[in-house]
């Protein structure tokens, strides 16, 4: 079947990753060149790269605090993601009770709400408890936005751990919570890594939200894009190309980790390959 | 079976905590997400009652009976569906094109982190990517008077046409690489066998995917589109960082609108009432489309 991919798929494909890569690299140059070559009237390929720009940022906006701010966030919300969803995985996956489809299906139903309609609700709401412009926010925002793709990726992955190694574990007088610590946990840490690795990318890249809840000092990379307009600067894109590879180069790894699990961690379980 | 032989937790616990103790370990869970959930939509339809801007008016049903005649929300759920409509379709086709071109090559993976890049850029930066290619750095333009197609700089944000290219174009070029991503991996778990045997009956290359291989995918399918058509129709990054809606709202999806009327009036109430409306289509939609294509995996 492979010498039947022709010369024109072969083109295909090139053509696809030429679009898909060459743009991010224009870009990654952007970072590096000196401002003139950037607001010139027709595009330079060939840049000259200089550090001096970098200096410049660096100097002028709280680069690190905005890294920190998204490190920091979507950290705390995979640590709630797994400490609320490994339970909840658990008991969809392993016991029979009434309203059981009920919960499964509210849960993944919750990953359909749309961003926009919580907005207000949530900027009143953490108005009123004084959590606007704070971290701690973002975490439960975006807790509660992976909580339940984290729920469904583990889930699907203990429902394919076989039930007799439990059993002996059970006759041998383990709790149920010792079984899920002991057992299920490590069996199933794939699936885990997987939805903490989705998690993360998603909660990285959250724009909206994190818009309204961020106003200065819980300024995330994702948001702190947005800011770069200096008044007679115009748009400066260095500042703009730099977060955004600070950003990407984290992502990266963490999902060449899991490449073989990807498939299966983005549609929640559905596709097991 | 003898006292000795039974299980521990059976012993020790009572039945009612047996009975009890899948719904404990459920329910922190659960809470969080109606709380996170359920909280705003109450909260929605409470405020759309409500004019004023920072000192609550009773408005009845005002804010409804405005929504009817507003031209621009009518807009804003036209474009939401065109734009939305196209954008899934070419990212659909695109990707299946790639998927089948490389699931049995012995490349796949080196393609697989190739194509995948896009994706992992975050949306708000992938959106200054293409507002720098398209309008403020005219390389798109440079590229295309190099090869002869046009002798002058395109204003991108100039025709409604144009400014919609650009809004599928960022989506498409970030977003193939997850539908690209799955239907990767559903053709690759299919039985080579089936495929073989349809070739030694004589059958095309094309002819054995378009009639066996496709088929097989249809519930993989669906969940990709489902899950990539939710957050299409939540589309929000690009306007707001791109086109503004412009020109003349050509490009203004629903989020952006409802955004822009939270918080550019600031009108809360009217805003409510908009999303009272998105998220009463979002739970009928949910509820449909989750019974019906999510089954698959669940343990019987």
């Amino acid at each position: 079947m492979k010498s039947k991919r022709s010369i024109v798929g072969t083109i295909i494909l090139l053509c696809w990753a030429t679009v898909s890569v060459w743009p991010i690299w224009y870009f990654a140059t952007i970072a590096l060149r000196p401002r003139v070559e950037i607001i010139a009237p027709d595009p330079i390929y060939w840049p000259t790269f200089t550090m001096e720009t970098w200096a410049k940022i660096w100097d002028e906006w709280p680069m690190m605090k905005y890294f920190f701010n998204s490190i920091a966030s979507v950290a705390g919300s995979v640590f709630i993601c797994l400490l609320l969803g490994i339970p909840a995985a658990y008991s969809l996956a392993r016991y029979r009770y009434k309203g059981r489809e009920d919960i499964g299906n509210y849960i993944l139903s919750t990953k359909m709400m749309a961003p926009v309609v919580v907005a207000i609700p949530l900027y009143v709401l953490f108005a009123q408890v004084r959590m606007l412009d704070t971290i701690w926010a973002l975490m439960l925002v975006y807790a509660a936005i992976n909580l339940s793709i984290v729920v469904w990726i583990i889930r699907s992955y203990m429902i394919d751990i076989p039930h007799e190694i439990e059993d002996a574990a059970r006759t041998d007088g383990a709790s149920d919570l010792r079984i899920l610590w002991e057992i299920i946990i490590p069996m199933c840490l794939p699936g885990i890594i997987t939805a903490a690795v989705i998690a993360s990318v998603f909660a990285m890249n959250e724009y909206l939200l994190t818009l309204i809840i961020g106003r200065k000092e819980a300024y995330t990379m994702s948001i702190a894009l947005a800011n770069f307009k200096g008044g007679s600067d115009g748009i400066i894109y260095n500042a703009i190309a730099l977060i955004a590879f600070m950003a990407f180069f984290p992502i990266l790894l963490l999902v060449i980790l899991i490449q073989n699990n990807l498939s299966r961690g983005l549609t929640m379980g559905a596709v097991k390959g | 079976m003898t006292a000795a032989t039974l299980p521990a937790t059976v012993r020790r616990r009572s039945p009612l905590a047996r009975k009890m103790f899948p719904y404990l370990l459920v329910a922190p869970a659960v809470i969080y997400l109606l709380s996170i959930t359920l909280y705003p939509g109450i909260y929605a339809v409470y405020r759309s009652f409500y004019g004023g801007k920072f000192k609550l008016e009773w408005a009845g049903l005002a804010n409804y009976s405005q929504l009817f005649t507003d031209y621009e929300f009518f807009n804003a759920l036209w474009n939401t569906a065109y734009l939305g409509a196209i954008t899934l379709l070419v990212e659909f086709f695109l990707a299946m094109l790639l998927a089948a071109l490389v699931y049995r090559d012995p490349w796949v993976k080196g393609f697989r982190i190739i194509f995948l890049l896009p994706m992992l850029l975050m949306p708000s930066a992938v959106t200054f990517i293409w507002k720098l290619m398209f309008n403020d750095g005219r390389i798109i333009s440079d590229l295309l008077k190099r090869i002869g197609l046009i002798d002058f700089n395109i204003d991108w944000m100039f025709t409604p046409a144009l400014a919609r290219l650009v809004v599928i174009f960022t989506d498409v070029w970030q977003w193939t690489p997850f539908l690209f991503i799955i239907f990767v991996a559903g053709l690759q778990g299919q039985d080579k066998e089936v495929e073989e045997a349809a070739r030694l009956d004589g059958a095309s290359w094309w002819s054995t995917f378009f009639n066996v291989s496709l088929p097989m995918m249809r519930p993989i399918i669906a969940v990709a589109l489902i899950l990539r058509g939710i957050d299409i129709l939540n589309m929000f990054t690009p306007i707001q960082l791109i086109t503004h809606g412009a020109p003349g709202g050509a490009t203004e999806t629903v989020s952006y609108y409802i955004n822009r009327v939270a918080w550019d009036g600031p009108d809360f109430g009217y805003a409510s009432a908009i999303s009272v409306v998105v998220l009463v289509i979002t739970v009928v939609l949910a509820q449909v489309l989750v019974r019906r294509y999510f089954k698959s995996g669940t343990e019987s």
